[in-house]
């Protein structure tokens, strides 16, 4: 699903913010990247979403190779993925469902359908009953699963979540974690990126260690480098 | 994913996007009115002005019209042969360039110029009439040129014969209408393009507070088609309210022209009144309106989307 041959990214004249990284995540699977803020992480995650190029190295994600992708087909290729971000990146101008249903607007779902999968969607991060409030008087636990809901709506192949619980206590981390856990049971490939190691061993998934932008060391069973 | 959706729903679906687009943009603009007033108005001003140059022309080429401008051509026969007559006549009646003719006989025209007198034996110490026959030719066409050829045609047909046109005037009042129009293509265009440039800088600045929402929704696969999308609808709003906005500016300002131009005219000896903008005008005005409202959305989103993140 995800293949990363010696990819280098440098911003500018900057140091290099990731260093001849190589993995490999299979179809099916769930990995989480670990490191200090500023190893990297979110630039990979970045990478292979396809929000930024590599300076150096190739990139293949669900059969495309990133390098050649070009300006118009970026869309379709986006479309196959789900993004989850630490601060949730919700839109306060319009209520919960509206929220969700934006990855389904852009893919041109009729509206009955899209009502459906919404409600489905909301239904598994347990806010279905939250769907005609603002986002702004939810608290933060339940923005970031309104943020998730919003990355699964259209079944993604791929999962991508950069430091999902970053801002939330250890009880509902691992809620969290575990909706990622389920989805992934169900098929979806899962990449999750989060500094809090202890959190994630207790996940007994592969983990990848970014120090400094390099793959520093894997735990037993991570995906290949 | 896509293949779970069935191809009968695409179009369906795309109406769908459409409206919601549609209903959206105007609900961003009922959401903050004064600005779209104001954008309607200004392009409500910048329409509404070459609109009242252009009625005023219309009007002027009416008038014209009004004074009987056909153009005439005048065939003074003092000095030409008989048999010459006769082949000037078969040209008349040939000629396709000739709408109509008239024979004004030497002794007729003479007589009606006695009776216009206000003593009639004051010609009785003319030996003979020195008015000279005359042939009144009306051709068939205002232009210019054919008028011109005409006259070279008749010329020649009938030697001898002084020929007399007064199409010139009407060259005169062609040329000043075609200057006219040159100055209302000059000032339009000119204003035309200011209304496309502060079009695409409200519609960047609209793009701009919608950053957030484009930045997540090109993350989640948004094409520029998709983002643009409102904001074209939002021209075609604006563009609208402009275009209606300029017609009542126009009937107004037509209104309240018409007294005193009314009364210039009667100066003149004119009898002349301004007509009110008609369908055409208006509808014009709402059409140049929707597409300087939607050009000035797609440059004003095409820049604005092509530097965004």
């Amino acid at each position: 699903m995800i293949h990363l041959q010696r990819v280098t990214k440098r911003f500018g004249s900057a140091a290099e913010a990731l260093s001849n990284v190589s993995l490999r995540v299979d179809p099916g699977a769930m990995a989480f990247i670990t490191g200090p803020s500023g190893a990297g992480k979110s630039t990979l995650l970045r990478l292979i979403a396809g929000l930024e190029r590599p300076t150096r190295g190739r990139i293949r994600v669900n059969g495309h190779d990133l390098d050649r992708l070009s300006n118009r087909a970026i869309p379709g290729f986006r479309r196959s993925i789900g993004l989850v971000f630490q601060d949730h990146r919700l839109l306060f101008d319009r209520p919960v469902f509206d929220n969700v249903a934006l990855p389904l607007e852009i893919l041109a779902y009729r509206r009955p359908e899209m009502r459906k999968r919404v409600r489905a969607a909301l239904d598994k991060v347990g806010l279905l009953h939250k769907e005609t409030v603002n986002p702004r008087t939810l608290s933060a636990g339940e923005q970031q699963r309104v943020g998730i809901a919003r990355a699964i709506v259209h079944r993604p192949v791929l999962l991508l979540a950069d430091e999902p619980t970053g801002n939330l206590d250890p009880a509902l981390s691992r809620e969290i974690l575990q909706l990622f856990d389920d989805f992934n049971r169900v098929g979806m490939t899962a990449l999750i990126a989060s500094h809090d190691l202890g959190l994630v061993e207790r996940m007994g998934k592969p983990i990848l260690h970014l120090e400094d932008g390099r793959i520093e060391a894997r735990a037993a069973g991570a995906p290949s480098a | 994913m896509k293949s779970a959706r069935r191809l009968q729903d695409v179009v369906p679906a795309w109406l769908e996007a459409h409206r919601d687009a549609a209903r959206r943009s105007l609900q961003r603009r009922l959401q903050a009115p004064v600005l779209s007033l104001i954008s309607i108005a200004v392009l409500g001003f910048i329409l509404a002005l070459p609109a009242y140059l252009w009625v005023l022309l219309d009007n002027a080429r009416a008038l014209s019209a009004h004074v009987d401008h056909d153009p005439r051509i005048a065939l003074y026969l003092d000095e030409v042969e008989a048999g010459a007559v006769a082949d000037l006549e078969r040209h008349l009646e040939t000629d396709a360039r000739v709408e109509r003719w008239t024979w004004i006989d030497a002794d007729e025209a003479l007589a009606t110029y006695r009776d216009g007198l206000r003593d009639p034996g004051l010609l009785d110490w003319l030996d003979d009439n020195p008015l000279p026959d005359v042939v009144d030719v009306v051709p068939a066409t205002a232009d210019p040129e054919t008028v011109a050829a005409l006259r070279e045609a008749l010329a020649a047909s009938a030697p001898g014969a002084t020929v007399v046109s007064d199409d010139e005037w009407v060259r005169q009042l062609n040329s000043l209408h075609q200057l006219g129009l040159r100055i209302l293509a000059v000032v339009g265009g000119l204003l035309g393009l200011g209304a496309l440039l502060i079009l695409a800088l409200a519609t960047a600045s609209e793009l701009r507070e919608r950053r957030e929402e484009i930045a997540i929704s090109r993350i989640s696969g948004a094409t520029h088609g998709f983002l643009r999308r409102p904001s074209l609808y939002g021209g075609l709003i604006t563009g609208l309210g402009g275009g209606i906005f300029a017609g009542i500016l126009l009937l107004i300002g037509i209104g309240l022209s018409r007294a005193p131009l009314e009364q210039a005219a009667a100066a003149f000896d004119l009898e002349f009144g301004l007509a009110l903008p008609g369908g055409a005008h208006l509808l014009t005005l709402l059409l140049a309106g929707l597409l300087l409202g939607w050009l000035g959305a797609r440059l004003g989103s095409g820049h604005a989307l092509r530097d965004a993140p």
